[in-house]
């Protein structure tokens, strides 16, 4: 960042000498900072797992999320400032709607993270307007295409994963992915391993106490987006916090 | 009802916009039991052949007013493009305005492109402005031309659609010529052949069908030895309907009339011109034109 | 007195018509006769009323005002072409259906169209959807359409089987169309048939005489295949100027 303060970074409409658009580059910061979010393909579904921050103990728990459902095949969570999410997600919204319409079936994951995504790149092109601080993770499912995850960044640029994560945690939680055979995991178990990762992930930022939102679309959703259901997230929760638990022995043991 | 046909116009300058005079005019005439004015209609025949490497279209001449010939040696193949011209029925208006207006816009395309316009671009156009109209743009085309597709031919209708043959006929007397084409046309016709073919439809046109008459236009557009397309306009290639030559000699020799009386009288008169006032020369002090002289009254030879 | 009854161009140009759409084993095939008229004149005797939507994988058959069905359709390919570069996949004949539904319905009133149409994509095979007057959308196996289609539903009903073969299929389509023709003055020229299977379009043409009129090939209590090349006796007599 060798160029700050010299006037390079104040517009999206003027590059710096080196060539980069500092107004991009911090909103991609916006979503560094911000609490992890993951998505994790497995063998016949997609799960979206978020890490909520408790900022205040007296706001309303479930007001506070940051998964959002986009249409009944396609769901979305969200990294970053709160407020664009919810702008971005209405923009989802509006293009699943308005294709549905026109042509009368459900859109794509693909076609739909393609529209939001010029949606978002053309927000990173005008002096009048800031892009959004928001990595967005799409999870969709259609009869042509199966089970997709894509993720939309703030730049605008957007890809297909197998598995990402996004926010403060990205890097821990990147490392764990890469790790799992995603190929071979059934939903519920993916659900345990989304919830070990958050938590891991959450490990930068301990002494702050969170939540842990967790959706999917999978068989025993019908293949619909939903929050994944209680008593299973809650045998997951117990399953994943075991998982972590002789790991953390060891370490005990190890510093004895 | 009748109220707003009662009530004065406002004078059209200080509202500006369309006026409807016309619309309380007709409706006046049809209530009085007189027709409303007609537009100019070209009962038409027009027709087209694909041949060997070309498209020869064809055309009479007769435009009319109801029952009345407007115009005995009218243009109705209109010109779109280098390589792309256009018959037209209908009325007279409409077929030379949409030809034109598809005229410009290929050309702005040819310019935009770099390339030659198609006659599908032609065809695409005209169709789609027809059917915007529902039938009101009262053309029906015979569109020909050759492209880097090859010859092309088609027909337009008034209400946009479109039919693409190897020969076709528009206008009143598309039945006539069509009865030539369909015990006639064969396939990769010569020129001659062809200009014969056509020329002999239009002719059934104008000798069967009253709305055409006149003369034959012929135009043909084909690709040459070297692949350039080259176009020939054969205007009245053919005036089956001459003025005829007078039956009668309406002229007499000098002495038919008998003189009886004769009388001349001079026309030369004489004028008396009085110089009114010599104070206009006087003062006139730069002006080195000596005044006239003489003060008495001057005879003057007017003749 | 009249002396001369000039054809009327004012009047829209129509397919008086015989058109239909059938599933058979492998896709679908799509018939119609080549008769276009207006009024009493016939405009074009070899007309294509067999559009293409989708190259290779949808096609429509018109009836109606030709004006109006072939701006429709000019405006569904361009739909379907957009859907298809967005998707990077030929476009499902359901969309093409919709798009159908959602031009003819919003432009009700305005537009004497009737439509047929069929294709072949990935995820459901064969299909054919029928868009009559109006607007409203049905899925079927076998669709018939136009003037000339009152005089075969009895054959249709008694001769359709799901399972045909290609070639049973060819023969069924051309005796319907046919039969329609026989009866109907609206409906003429030649018989235009296009098969749509995962390989592609194959499209065909044959004059009306060339048709046999019978029950068709593999129908129980018809000719086998060998002997139709023999021309078979009917009730119906056939004239070669239709």
């Amino acid at each position: 960042m060798s160029s700050i303060g010299t006037g390079y970074d104040l517009s999206c409409t003027t590059y710096s000498p080196d060539g980069r658009v500092f107004q991009v580059e911090y909103a991609t910061k916006a979503v560094e900072n911000a609490s992890t979010v993951i998505g994790l393909r497995c063998k016949d579904g997609i799960i979206l797992g978020v890490e909520k921050l408790i900022v205040n103990k007296l706001a309303y728990a479930p007001a506070n999320k940051r998964i959002y459902h986009v249409g009944e095949n396609i769901g979305v969570a969200a990294a970053g400032l709160l407020a664009d999410a919810r702008a971005l997600v209405s923009r989802f919204r509006e293009e699943y709607d308005h294709f549905k319409e026109f042509n009368s079936t459900v859109i794509t994951g693909r076609v739909l993270c393609g529209r939001v995504a010029r949606f978002a790149h053309a927000y990173t092109l005008h002096s009048s307007v800031r892009p959004f601080g928001v990595t967005a993770l799409l999870a969709s499912h259609s009869k042509e295409n199966g089970p997709e995850l894509f993720m939309i960044e703030p730049s605008g640029v957007a890809m297909r994963y197998f598995a990402c994560a996004a926010g403060k945690g990205r890097q821990a939680a990147r490392t764990e992915l890469e790790k799992l055979d995603w190929m071979q995991l059934t939903a519920v178990e993916a659900v345990t391993h989304v919830i070990r990762i958050l938590h891991i992930a959450h490990e930068s930022n301990k002494e702050k106490p969170f939540d842990i939102d967790v959706s999917w679309i999978c068989e025993q959703s019908d293949y619909k987006h939903e929050f994944v259901p209680d008593h299973i997230f809650q045998e997951a929760q117990r399953a994943a916090l075991e998982a972590l638990q002789p790991e953390d022995d060891f370490d005990d043991e190890m510093e004895d | 009802m009748s109220n707003a046909n009662n009530t004065p116009l406002p004078a059209p300058a200080s509202y500006g916009g369309f006026t409807f005079e016309n619309t309380h005019r007709n409706a006046l005439l049809t209530r009085m039991g007189y027709d409303a004015p007609n537009a100019t209609k070209t009962g038409t025949t027009i027709a087209g052949i694909v041949f060997k490497g070309g498209v020869m279209l064809g055309a009479d001449t007769r435009s009319t007013s109801g029952s009345i010939v407007a115009d005995k040696n009218c243009e109705k193949i209109h010109r779109i493009s280098s390589n792309i011209f256009c018959c037209g029925a209908g009325t007279a208006a409409d077929t030379e305005n949409v030809t034109g207006m598809v005229e410009a816009k290929l050309r702005l395309h040819e310019l935009k492109t770099g390339r030659k316009a198609r006659v599908v671009n032609a065809l695409t156009l005209l169709k789609q402005h027809l059917f915007r109209y529902q039938g009101h743009v009262s053309a029906a085309l015979v569109l020909g031309g050759v492209d880097h597709t090859g010859p092309r031919l088609h027909t337009v209708a008034p209400h946009g659609s479109t039919d693409t043959l190897p020969y076709v006929t528009m206008g009143s007397g598309s039945l006539a010529a069509m009865s030539i084409f369909e015990s006639r046309w064969k396939p990769d016709m010569s020129f001659d052949e062809a200009a014969q073919l056509v020329g002999d439809s239009i002719r059934a046109g104008i000798f069967h069908d009253l709305g055409s008459g006149s003369n034959v236009d012929l135009t043909a557009i084909y690709l040459q030895e070297d692949g350039t397309v080259a176009v020939k306009i054969m205007r009245n290639i053919d005036c089956p309907n001459p003025k005829p030559a007078p039956v009668l000699n309406y002229k007499y020799p000098t002495g038919t009339t008998a003189v009886l009386t004769k009388e001349v009288k001079p026309f030369s008169q004489l004028a008396e011109v009085t110089a009114i006032s010599r104070t206009i020369f006087e003062n006139n002090e730069d002006d080195d034109a000596a005044p006239p002289a003489a003060s008495a009254p001057v005879p003057m030879d007017i003749n | 007195m009249v002396f001369h009854q000039l054809p009327d161009f004012g009047q829209a140009v129509s397919l008086g018509t015989t058109i239909m759409a059938v599933k058979f084993k492998d896709g679908v095939i799509l018939a119609a006769d080549s008769r276009t008229s207006s009024g009493s004149y016939i405009v074009n005797r070899v007309a294509d009323k067999l559009t293409e939507l989708y190259p290779d994988s949808i096609y429509c058959c018109r009836s109606g005002s030709a004006a109006d069905t072939q701006a429709i359709a000019d405006i569904i390919r361009y739909y379907l072409q957009v859907h298809a570069a967005e998707h990077d996949a030929p476009p499902p004949v359901e969309i093409a259906a919709n798009l159908f539904h959602k031009v003819c319905y919003s432009n009700r009133g305005m537009l004497s169209a009737g439509l047929i149409v069929a294709g072949w994509d990935k995820a459901s095979g064969g299909a054919v959807y029928n868009i009559p007057q109006g607007g409203s959308v049905h899925q079927l196996d076998i669709s018939i359409g136009g003037s000339g289609s009152i005089f075969i539903y009895g054959y249709c009903d008694e001769f359709y089987r799901p399972d045909m073969s290609k070639e049973e299929c060819l023969d069924f389509c051309r005796k319907a169309v046919a039969l329609a023709i026989s009866r109907d003055g609206s409906s003429g020229g030649v018989i235009r048939t296009c098969v749509i299977t995962e390989a592609g379009a194959e499209r065909d043409v044959i004059p009306f005489y060339e048709v046999k009129i019978g029950p068709p090939m593999g129908a129980p209590g018809a000719a086998p295949a060998a002997a139709e090349a023999a021309p078979m006796q009917t009730d119906v007599e056939v004239h070669s100027d239709n």
